[in-house]
């Protein structure tokens, strides 16, 4: 079991090594920071100057190397752009990203239960086929675009809505959150809608289908036989069977949702960590898109880690094979 | 849209009301620091000209007015230039301004860690000849000083010092970064850097004050979608740019307004002069015939502009025939004609040069850095083929693009240029016509290499005159020599489009700064 455990955090360690490098060799081709960060009347030499400076000259296994050293003593560099500690920046847009995150899973699993549980019950009715149907627009149409339509719709038309930002926030310590106004709560619905709009119509379909399927078994048959009520049958019987891919999925969309936030973030000015990103690729502002990616695949691959070790502990025929042979 | 609160003061900024006068604005790109002399860059420039003065500014017709110097004039036959500095003047923290603040601005801004210092290279010496009369030398006579330096901003030296600031820190920052103590309209209230950055008026400026803003909050919105539709929904009184495509649909709808003007931007086509063969396309590693005169004005006349600012443009950019747009000085009047559209006399260049059947050869392009970078090089590519000379365009992004140029990867490439500092013809002249020379600072995004000894020789002379005609006589010959030997080919000057609340009148600069002083909410 240990070893199991230890030979996978090694795995995990290799492929954050990989992703790391793979990220680096990438940085050279999305170009060159020196000229954005100096003006129209500097010379070569200050370019070369510069350069050197910031460790640029050096061939990418080098600046990978730097950045390891210095990544593990927590320190993440300095903003080519901002000229602050990239640990500072992300500590503080990360509040942002993770409460998009929670609100937007939370609809997605909220609504999506729902209304897999309604189209699995009422399999012919009008409603369902409906539901179905709109879902596969919700899964088809790209996430900037739905942005793009909300705004339209409930920002300029209606005007019930903000159309960007995160309205006001509070803050505690270093935490700040939207969820105690009335603009920072408003601001929420319509990026939580566009960023789990995705999840949402999956889960609706995986627990329609998973629903459909324990409908048939032989005990909810036996349930309906032994005169229990349709409500009591549906919700307590077949849909705790459900839930269990459900959990397992929506356990990896996680990850999912707090990646592809960079969409959203950046349709709807959204002050996260994904609208950092993007403004740091257009800089070549290598310290904050090293230090994000890097980020992302430490919570992937952690993500990964911990549901291989749960499956251990629930799948005892996983245990047995291990390398000692016991 | 961004306030922030801590949690104690929480119920008490609910229950005050929005005031009339907020001004809500968004732009395309956050100033990456408050620090008036770390960046060079328009961005910053303009931003920090709401918090920070010069010794002068300009005003809103780009004419060159007092600010912080009430007055100033030549010392002797042009040694220099005296400034007599304004009395009473205070920082927002205060502290008086006077002679030495200048100084220390002047220390601090020519470092070697100021990216700015190149405003300073004229200068030799910098004496304080009291409280408030201040002198620079200059190593020749420097008509275009005062002008040259109206996004010089002075600093408070007790401030900068105590707070460890005394030089620009771009590349780790410091306490200036991040906070701002000038003698400007307005003070900085607030500042997260990339998400909101609040202003509110200083009620100690020493001039009178023209907007009625009691607060403004500026928010960059990278996507131009979400900028329009901020505007639109009334989230914000003020964006820009407005995306070309959008400003007729925007002046359409009620409650915007859509402000035009023409930037000071001139965007034009270079030429591989230096190079021996050419580099891409089908005849990549054959002698170059951009070194030939009628292959370069061959090129200036198979070129439609008027086609390209009626499609592209719609009608929003003006044709260029110079280096600079005729709102900038040293203007050359006497040379406002461009090449016409000639695609028949185009080829007869060609086969003049030897070129009857053209060649092939790369064009390479940003497709972020202008608007409509792209669309003009793909205009443009299909208007050569059109006389036979076949260009492999190659569009990239600004990133990129500024590399390549300086590794010589090109045999012709498009460029825009807009003269910051001295906003006169002598700018580009310095930077684009001259001939390369790193020890004299010369020539250093002239990456094609064009050279003419007389256009050398002239250009000390254009920078050190003081009689305005004599020098506008040598600035008409200049120009009309790189314009017959077709250095480069100008193209057209690009328009501003700035989108507005209807409630709201502002002043739209040329050069694209956005002055919260000018600002009137309805």
């Amino acid at each position: 079991m240990l070893s199991f455990i230890i030979r996978r955090l090694g795995q995990s360690l290799l492929v954050l090594l990989v992703t790391g490098l793979i990220a680096f060799s990438m940085f050279r081709f999305i170009g060159d920071p020196i000229d954005n960060m100096l003006g129209q009347e500097r010379t070569i030499e200050d370019v070369e100057r510069l350069r050197t400076q910031l460790g640029l000259d050096q061939p990418f296994p080098v600046q990978y190397y730097r950045f390891l050293e210095n990544a593990v003593q927590g320190n993440f560099g300095v903003s080519y752009r901002q000229g602050r500690p990239v640990s500072e920046i992300l500590l503080e847009r990360a509040p942002a990203t993770l409460e998009l995150a929670a609100v937007s899973g939370l609809f997605a699993l909220g609504l999506g239960i729902a209304l897999g549980v309604f189209t699995a019950i009422r399999r012919n009715g009008i409603a369902s086929n409906f539901i179905m149907s709109a879902s596969l627009i919700g899964v088809s149409l790209p996430t900037f675009l739905i942005g793009i339509l909300l705004i339209y719709l409930f920002g300029v038309q209606l005007r019930w809505l903000p159309t960007f930002g995160r309205g006001d926030v509070v803050d505690f310590g270093w935490w700040s959150t939207g969820f105690l106004t009335e603009s920072g709560l408003k601001s929420l619905i319509l990026p939580a809608i566009t960023l789990g709009l995705y999840q949402m119509t999956l889960i609706m379909r995986l627990v329609r289908s998973e629903m459909l399927e324990v409908l048939r078994q032989d005990y909810i048959r036996f349930a309906r036989a032994r005169g229990l009520k349709d409500r009591v049958v549906n919700f307590r019987h077949a849909l705790k069977n459900t839930l269990i891919p459900v959990i397992t999925v929506m356990g990896l969309q996680i990850g999912g949702i707090i990646a592809f936030a960079i969409v959203t973030e950046t349709v709807f000015n959204w002050p996260g960590v994904g609208l950092l990103f993007i403004n740091a690729i257009q800089f070549v502002d290598i310290p904050v898109m090293a230090a994000y990616l890097m980020l992302i695949s430490v919570m992937f691959v952690g993500i990964n880690l911990i549901v291989d070790i749960l499956y251990v502990f629930v799948d005892p025929r996983l245990r047995v094979d291990s390398a000692g042979g016991h | 849209m961004l306030h922030r609160t801590s949690a104690l003061v929480l119920t008490a900024v609910l229950a005050t009301p929005a005031m009339a006068e907020e001004f809500q604005w968004a732009g395309r790109t956050d100033p990456q620091t408050m620090d008036p002399h770390a960046v060079s860059s328009a961005p910053v420039l303009g931003f920090l000209n709401n918090v920070y003065d010069g010794l002068v500014r300009m005003s809103k017709d780009m004419k060159v007015e007092p600010s912080l110097a009430e007055s100033w004039e030549p010392i002797g036959d042009g040694e220099g230039w005296r400034f007599t500095l304004r009395q009473g003047v205070t920082f927002h923290d205060g502290a008086a301004f006077d002679a030495d603040d200048v100084l220390f601005s002047y220390e601090r801004a020519s470092d070697e860690s100021a990216d700015v210092r190149s405003w300073f290279s004229p200068v030799t010496e910098v004496k304080v000849v009291d409280d408030f009369t201040i002198e620079f030398y200059t190593n020749a006579p420097n008509p275009l000083f005062p002008a040259s330096i109206a996004n010089w901003m002075i600093m408070d030296r007790g401030w900068t010092e105590a707070n460890n600031a005394a030089r620009p820190d771009k590349e780790n920052g410091n306490f200036a970064t991040l906070n701002v103590n000038g003698t400007g309209a307005f003070k900085l209230e607030d500042r997260q850097p990339g998400l909101t950055t609040t202003l509110v008026p200083n009620e100690n400026w020493w001039d009178e004050a023209e907007h009625n803003i009691t607060r403004a909050t500026f928010t960059p919105i990278q996507n131009p979608a979400t900028a329009v539709a901020a505007l639109l929904s009334g989230d914000v009184d003020f964006v820009e740019p407005v995306p070309i495509q959008d400003a007729a649909r925007l002046e359409a709808s009620d409650g915007v307004n859509i402000i035009r003007g023409i930037e000071t931007r001139t965007i034009m086509l270079g030429f591989a002069h230096e190079a021996d063969t050419l580099k891409y396309g089908a005849n990549a590693g054959d002698p170059n015939p951009f070194k030939d005169v009628r292959v370069r004005e061959a090129v200036a006349k198979a070129i439609n502009v008027d086609a390209i600012l009626q499609t592209i443009w719609r009608g929003s950019a003006e044709a260029a025939s110079q280096l600079v747009t005729p709102a900038l000085s040293g203007y050359s009047a006497a040379n406002a004609a461009r090449p016409s559209y000639d695609p028949d006399a185009a080829k007869a260049l060609l086969a003049d040069a030897g070129y009857p059947d053209g060649f092939g050869f790369g064009l390479k392009c940003p497709n972020d850095r202008y608007p409509n970078d792209e669309s003009v090089c793909q205009a443009i590519t299909g208007m050569l083929a059109q006389v036979g000379i076949s260009a492999e365009l190659d569009a990239m992004p600004v990133s990129n693009y500024w590399p390549e140029l300086r590794a010589d990867n090109f045999d012709m490439y498009l460029l825009g240029w807009s003269p910051g500092g001295s906003l006169d013809h002598e700018h580009p002249l310095r930077f684009l016509a001259s001939t390369p020379n790193e020890e004299k600072r010369l020539g250093s995004w002239n990456f094609g290499g064009y050279s003419n000894a007389r256009l050398d020789e002239l250009l000390p002379s254009i920078l050190s005159e003081i009689d305005p005609a004599a020098r506008q006589a040598m600035i008409d010959e200049v120009t009309a020599l790189y314009q017959s030997e077709h250095a480069y080919v100008p193209l057209y000057t690009q328009p501003l489009v700035w989108g507005t609340r209807d409630n709201i009148e502002l002043t739209q600069r040329p050069d694209n700064f956005f002055i919260l002083r000018w600002v009137t909410v309805n």
